[in-house]
């Protein structure tokens, strides 16, 4: 079970039998039974043959394309499920409803928690505890805690929103202390484009995250772009980017900071464009990261709320299907994922 | 929702195994194959090869479709047999009997359908069960028979609502297809859930 990846740009993906076939220059790159295929990522340009496509949409096996960069430009989905009971119980969940409110709670708890379990976790593993840097981690905690206690009873969206950029810059004001490898630094959060390598990889890896938190909303049958957190912008997944929140420090951080800090990666991957400063991985890291990524999401933890082994790839559904149980009024809260 | 004119054969016997998996399928189109419906499918395309042919004195049709304006009914059978002018349904199974009651809801629904189609009471049908190799008599008695169509009325009556019944974690949630998405443990472990400070 996983997501393919296609990084070759020449690349045909193509079916035999019961199989996908990935071929470059008459040389066969990836030949997988079909039935282990979760999704499909082309990065850069490659071409699907009809067949391919018709099998894809048919086992309702999503197809994404990215740039080479990472960045997101669309995909080609089956068509939603006849589910109409959770699309129908989230519009229900309108915009400051209790409902609502109780889930952007959730979301923004889970990431923040998460965040600072992230910091705690590197404040105990410090040599030093004496050391400034371990004072920085110290103060971020200090003001994650602050930014999450009053969480629960803060009833307006918009004040959550506050809450939640106010933790976020506690957790990224910290963000080099995390990173204990020569030749990366990181100053500030950039996006669009990164203009260096840390940000180049965090961007790149929401990215991944979108695609397969998407893909799990899409299964339980919500409308991934509705969402209660992210509304203000139409035309974006906003509901894949509230569920994505407690998964960023999980997924994405915690395997770019293992990349980094144990030399997966190194500066010598990076380019960087001339007169925008657009870092961007080259080839080889690219491949590494996605190896990584497929890694990361693989890997097992035992789910708090469901008592049971899960890996994160599993983890995307089951906490779709908790939102979607809360919101037809199965249950009586939203438990977003915190690990410690 | 659309009223269903005719409610699937197929419906009752899910909602005899489980409400809450009946909902799923037929309400908001889940499936999901695992280990025991792939076998199923494949015993099924075997015998759901649409012609008829004679066993002796028996008159064989397979895939047949069989519908009742009475009931309400429609759906297909595995196989219809006729000898000495009795008709009978025998209904195939990958498995062996005795699991759950739910195969002779079936049979006993197909036979309510053969009955008006043809005209002829039929007392009688067949479970075949491939694992082994044995066809099992199913006695359609009254009681059998009310129960079906008690069955179809809740089936019926989900079908129009489509209401959710409420998923139940038993024994059988552990052969179900649809358990990853059902999560039948969920609401329970939600409700002891206490997220860590």
């Amino acid at each position: 079970m996983g997501t393919i990846y296609i990084t070759q740009d020449d690349a045909f993906i193509g079916k035999t039998d019961e199989r996908l076939q990935v071929r470059s220059q008459k040389k066969t790159l990836l030949d997988v039974p079909m039935i282990k295929v979760d999704g499909v990522v082309v990065l850069g340009r490659a071409t699907i043959s009809p067949a391919a496509l018709i099998e894809l949409l048919e086992r309702k096996i999503p197809l994404s394309f990215l740039t080479g960069t990472g960045r997101f430009l669309g995909r080609l989905e089956p068509p939603l499920t006849k589910n109409i009971f959770v699309r129908s119980a989230q519009w229900q969940a309108g915009e400051n409803s209790p409902q609502a409110v109780h889930v952007v709670r959730g979301f923004i708890r889970g990431k923040l928690k998460n965040y600072r379990n992230t910091l705690m976790r590197a404040q105990r593993d410090a040599s030093d505890p004496n050391s400034a840097a371990v004072a920085k981690l110290a103060e971020g905690i200090r003001r994650l805690e602050h930014a999450i206690a009053p969480i629960n009873t803060t009833d307006t969206i918009d004040a959550l929103r506050g809450l939640e950029g106010a933790g976020s810059a506690a957790y990224f004001g910290c963000f080099q202390h995390l990173l204990r490898a020569a030749g990366f630094s990181f100053t500030t959060r950039q996006k669009r484009p990164p203009t260096d390598p840390v940000n180049a990889l965090l961007s790149f890896g929401y990215s991944l995250l979108r695609h397969d938190v998407e893909s799990a909303l899409n299964i339980v049958g919500f409308d991934p772009y509705l969402g209660y957190l992210h509304t203000q912008r139409y035309g974006r997944p906003s509901l894949a980017l509230d569920v994505m929140e407690e998964f960023r420090p999980l997924v994405v951080d915690a395997m770019v900071l293992a990349a980094i800090n144990r030399r997966s990666l190194t500066p010598t991957d990076f380019s960087t464009e001339p007169l925008s400063g657009a870092v961007s991985l080259s080839d080889d890291g690219r491949r590494t990261f996605l190896r990584l990524y497929e890694q990361k999401k693989q890997s097992q933890f035992k789910h708090p709320v469901m008592a049971k082994q899960c890996t994160y790839q599993e983890a995307f559904e089951i906490q779709a299907r908790l939102l979607a149980k809360y919101l037809m009024g199965e249950t009586d809260q939203y438990p977003p994922l915190v690990l410690k | 929702m659309i009223e269903p004119d005719y409610i699937p054969i197929a419906a009752l016997n899910h909602y005899n195994y489980c409400p809450h998996r009946c909902w799923r399928m037929f309400c908001i189109g889940d499936f999901t194959d695992n280990q025991y419906t792939i076998e199923g499918t494949s015993l099924h395309d075997r015998v759901h090869t649409v012609g008829d042919s004679h066993r002796e004195e028996v008159w064989q049709i397979r895939a047949v479709w069989l519908k009742s304006e009475r009931y309400g009914l429609i759906g297909k059978a595995d196989l219809i047999e006729s000898e000495n002018g009795q008709w009978y349904p025998v209904e195939y199974k990958r498995s062996h009997r005795g699991e759950f009651d739910n195969d002779e809801l079936q049979v006993c629904a197909q036979a309510l359908c053969l009955e008006e189609m043809t005209g002829q009471p039929v007392p009688v049908g067949y479970l075949y069960y491939a694992q082994s190799h044995q066809r099992q008599l199913v006695n359609l008695s009254d009681e059998l028979r009310q129960t079906t169509i008690a069955t179809l009325e809740a089936v019926r009556t989900l079908l129009h609502t489509g209401t959710m019944p409420k998923a139940t974690y038993t024994p059988r949630c552990k052969g179900c297809s649809l358990f990853q998405a059902c999560l039948p443990q969920a609401v329970e472990k939600v409700g002891r859930y206490r997220e860590a400070e």
